[in-house]
């Protein structure tokens, strides 16, 4: 189709504002599904997904519209992920487009991660088409949320369309504006082939397939196909759209959006972000933007039963398949036996990853502190990437340490502003700037990425009522004074238990930590200090008491297997107790690093 | 062999169920009321004695539980006595367990000439307050008079029931118990933990149970004070005069073969172990129509008996003989609890140390696979 009958374009909105049901209004008032297909989103196809209201997988799919204008169109529309784990995701999605809908919910308005896509819609170029939903709600105020709205992309509050996805009211404008105020794409048909690949998922059946962009000339079904970055050649054995189910059409021209499939067996030969070219006439230069998707939180991952631990290989093999930012290599630890340390993009994909092991895999796991990558220089200069407490060197051959610092911008209602300073400063945050949006501010720190991924999103919920919302960026790494707090019980350290952190909340980590590991750790047959320590030194001690009596009352007439049974149970409930050294730990104690600050903060 | 010595068992306990109220705390088959079904409870029981006859030698022990044995009446006492009678080895002990306030003269009396040796009294406290969240029927004086009564009757044996770690007890609280007890000049005592059942009455009510550190403050100085005035530790919850251990709880505690009867009971013979349903019309409804009663069979194999030795004599203050017990399934635990001063090891024998058994719980799943 000619260009200028091509749209591209993608949605941008917080979660629960309304973005998959205005995906699907648009599929049913175009055509695309009838109304007997029709459930409700349809582009969120994983359960977990759709529990957690996000969107992880980016897919494209086109539509075709006749306009008022009488001229039929080629609608194109490429889901974003919906979290601020996947920024450099979204970040490729938008690549694809022309134009945003930029989305927001009439009663609750902007929130941090609308804007921080927003505004990487915008530098990407991007014509914004603002779209205020959920108009049909008793709480909307749409002039209010308008006027904001109009102000962040500098447009005029009339131009704000008013819609509501549930009732379909305001759908076809949108629709119409998608046509009058989005550009047309503008490569060159006739140059070397290149096209954006800005997703990819992995069939068990047809190997990788990668949804794409043409950019320049085209790509058809049959020929050799060159990704830029990885160097992996393979065939286009099928080229095709999602419409919404995948139809081969044999040829995706300059402008277009669909999907090819590539044969190829992993998703690491083919990255998001990458350039397809052809191999016989390959471009001269990649379309910018690539760079790898590097994980930023790691945690050891434990089985609970050291018999699952194949098991829970094959499930993070299986679950690597689809997802191309999940790392993961073998660790041992010597309290928790043997397990993996994985790496996620945020706290989020752990979460998702960890939820999908339990759930879909059946499995028992320990979690470990999550902790983020230090780049650390050795006083006999070689530079390591330490993912793990465990590996970092002993203070004396420690030149300097270096951690990821993010960009972190939070919505605040003006009421919890100090709240908020007040945890970013705990937090050793670094104010940068603040500014009114609508009837709150937005509060900008740059902060170590360590201080958020214990609980720092719990504790910014908790202190203002709900009401914040937060999305980071890296920014890159920082110097900082870090040191590792060692747990030892019984006199013995745990390296599960390890941390790093800032020299001057070293004291009252150890301390809370102890406190909370004294609580949770159950009364032994034998006094156990739990002792936290820095470089050998001991900083903070507690104690958890010997059990001074355990018995059971008489076995009456006899009842022999009653009081047996009752020792089996017992030993059954012992079974999740990990034995470290002589000590026996309950899992929640593992997870006692977590909640330090709820502890002591409160 | 699945039924038991050769010799025959030597260990009969009977069930009698009846009690004139449900106890906070019970967890027994107990049933309250009934009054119009002890007779005929009382033959359904020698209906089961005649069944299972044929498995008993000469019996040493005997004990008539509960329930509230009392509750049947001296009639009905002395017709299941006299039934038993012919069956004991000379010198057997022959214990009824009583609710205080259910013994008077006449009481004591018929239980002596029935050929009753032993009398253990339920007295569970002397303290008001205590014995109300107990539910306990006995008022303040229906113990002492319970122990004059028998005494005069001429009992071989008394032995007194305790309670500790009571909620709303103090440590004042077993001061005065230990106090009260000792004047009472008991052969006996048995001194158990309140099992505080999660639901229970006991557990809904106003006070809370006693945490782990006042309850082994209490069990501690119940301990030292019966020491003190005498009585031996023999067991972990049981103090005796020398001479006056309870020879039935023993049998147990050696892991004899017993035989059970009544509904509930639960027997062990030889590599069985066998319970009597609860539900007391089917068991009677199953003897009058000349029936076995409704019962449970569970197989006690090596293994099981092995644990089972462990478990049962490490609660007793005599040295466990290892060849008898069997091999320990940890035996390197033996060493690492003797370095902590668990227990001692003395020519193939273990015991417990005074403070081993006071977790002895948790000793002996060190030592043995629970599971």
């Amino acid at each position: 189709m000619d260009q200028s009958h091509i749209r591209n374009f993608s949605i941008i909105a917080h979660i629960d504002h309304g973005k998959s049901t205005l995906a699907d209004r648009i599929l049913q008032l175009t055509g695309a599904i009838s109304d007997r297909e029709m459930r409700d989103q349809v582009l969120d196809s994983m359960d977990l997904e759709r529990e957690r209201g996000i969107t992880i997988k980016a897919q494209a799919v086109r539509v075709m519209y006749t306009a008022d204008d009488g001229e039929t169109y080629q609608l194109n529309l490429i889901d974003t992920p919906g979290h601020v784990d996947f920024s450099y995701e979204v970040s490729r999605s938008l690549a694809a487009c022309e134009g945003a809908l930029l989305v927001v919910d009439a009663s609750q308005g902007i929130e941090a991660q609308t804007l921080a896509n927003a505004y990487l819609a915008i530098e990407g170029d991007l014509e914004l088409v603002p779209v205020l939903n959920k108009i049909d709600l008793p709480a909307a105020d749409p002039d209010l949320h308008a006027r904001a709205l109009a102000d962040l992309i500098g447009d005029d509050p009339e131009h704000v369309l008013r819609i509501s996805a549930k009732t379909g009211q305001g759908v076809k404008d949108v629709l119409e504006a998608i046509v009058n105020r989005v550009p047309p794409p503008a490569g060159d048909p006739d140059a070397p082939s290149r096209a954006l690949v800005f997703d990819s998922v992995y069939d068990q059946y047809r190997g990788v397939v990668a949804f794409i962009r043409v950019v320049d000339g085209e790509i058809t079904a049959g020929q050799r196909v060159r990704a830029m970055a990885t160097g992996s050649d393979f065939d286009a054995e099928e080229v095709g759209v999602m419409s919404p189910a995948m139809t081969p059409i044999g040829r995706l021209c300059a402008g277009e959006s669909g999907y090819i499939v590539t044969g190829l067996k992993s998703l690491v030969d083919l990255r998001v972000g990458d350039t397809l070219t052809l191999a016989a006439a390959p471009a001269a230069e990649a379309l910018p933007g690539y760079r790898e998707a590097k994980p930023m939180v790691f945690c050891g991952l434990f089985p609970v039963d050291a018999d699952d631990y194949p098991d829970l290989r094959d499930a993070l093999e299986k679950l690597s398949l689809n997802d191309a930012s999940l790392v993961w290599e073998p660790e041992t630890s010597q309290a928790l036996g043997f397990g993996f340390r994985c790496g996620f993009l945020g706290l989020l994909h752990m979460d998702i990853i960890r939820e999908r092991l339990e759930r879909e895999y059946d499995l028992d796991l320990i979690t470990t502190t999550p902790n983020v990558e230090y780049e650390v220089t050795t006083t006999s200069g070689d530079l390591l990437e330490v993912r793990s407490p465990v590996d970092l060197p002993s203070p004396n051959h420690i030149e300097q340490i270096e951690e990821p610092y993010v960009r972190c911008t939070m919505l605040v209602p003006q009421d919890f502003v100090g709240a908020v300073m007040g945890l970013c400063q705990e937090r050793r945050g670094a104010f940068v700037t603040m500014m009114p949006i609508e009837n709150r501010q937005q509060v900008v720190y740059d902060m170590p990425l360590a201080e958020i991924v214990l609980d720092f999103y719990d504790q910014l919920k908790s202190r203002t009522r709900g009401y914040a919302s937060l999305d980071y960026e890296p920014i890159g790494n920082r110097q900082s004074p870090l040191v590792k707090l060692d747990i030892l019980l019984a006199g013995e350290p745990v390296d599960a238990l390890s941390m790093i952190v800032h020299r001057d909340s070293a004291y009252a980590r150890g301390k809370g930590l102890v406190e909370r590991l004294k609580e949770t750790i159950p009364r032994q047959m034998f006094e156990v200090p739990v002792q936290a320590a820095i470089g050998g030194k001991i900083i903070a001690r507690e104690t958890v008491k010997a059990k001074r009596k355990d018995v059971l009352a008489k076995c009456y007439g006899g009842d022999i297997s009653r009081k047996r049974k009752l020792l089996e149970k017992q030993k059954e409930g012992k079974k999740r107790m990990k034995h470290v050294g002589s000590v026996e730990v309950p899992q929640e104690a593992f997870l006692a690093v977590l909640q330090l600050d709820g502890a002591s903060g409160q | 062999m699945t039924r038991g010595d050769p010799a025959g068992v030597a260990h009969l306990y009977v069930h009698l169920p009846f009690c004139a109220s449900r106890c906070g705390y019970c967890a027994f088959v107990v049933e309250v009321g009934r009054e119009e079904s002890r007779d005929a409870y009382l033959g359904a029981v020698l209906a089961e004695l005649a069944r299972e006859r044929a498995v008993l030698g000469p019996l040493e022990t005997v004990y008539l539980g509960g329930g509230t044995p009392t509750l049947m009446g001296a009639d009905r006492l002395a017709a299941l006595l006299g039934a038993i009678r012919p069956m004991l080895a000379p010198g057997a002990e022959v214990t009824v367990e009583a609710n205080p306030e259910t013994i008077d003269d006449a009481l004591a009396h018929a239980l002596v000439q029935a050929g009753a040796t032993r009398v253990s009294l339920g007295a569970q406290s002397s303290r008001p307050h205590l014995l109300e969240v107990l539910d306990r029927r006995a008022r303040p004086g229906d113990a002492e008079r319970a122990v004059r009564a028998l005494r005069h009757a001429g009992i071989g044996e008394i032995s007194m029931d305790l309670m500790l770690a009571v909620p709303g007890q103090t440590t004042a609280d077993l001061a005065d118990d230990l106090a009260w007890v000792v004047a009472q000049d008991p052969d006996h005592v048995s001194w158990y933990e309140l099992e505080f059942k999660e639901g229970s009455a006991i557990a809904r009510g106003p006070h809370a149970p006693p945490d782990d550190d006042l309850a082994a403050d209490l069990y501690e100085q119940a301990v030292q004070g019966l020491e003190a005035a005498g009585y031996r530790w023999y067991e972990l919850a049981n103090f005796a005069r020398p001479g006056r251990e309870c020879r039935h709880s023993l049998a147990y505690w050696h892991a004899r073969d017993y035989l059970g009867i009544g509904v509930g009971a639960v027997s062990t013979l030889g590599g069985e172990r066998r319970r009597n349903a609860p539900g007391l019309d089917r068991y009677m409804a199953a003897l009058a129509a000349g029936d076995e009663p409704p019962r449970t069979r569970e197989a006690v194999d090596a293994d099981t008996r092995r644990r089972e030795r462990w478990m049962l004599g490490t609660r007793l203050d005599e040295p466990l003989d290892i060849a008898w017990a069997g091999a320990p399934d940890h035996p390197d635990a033996l060493d690492a609890l003797e370095a902590r001063g668990l227990l001692e090891r003395r020519h193939g024998t273990v015991i417990l140390t005074r403070r081993g058994r006071l977790l002895q719980n948790a000793v002996v799943q060190q030592i043995m696979d629970f599971a």
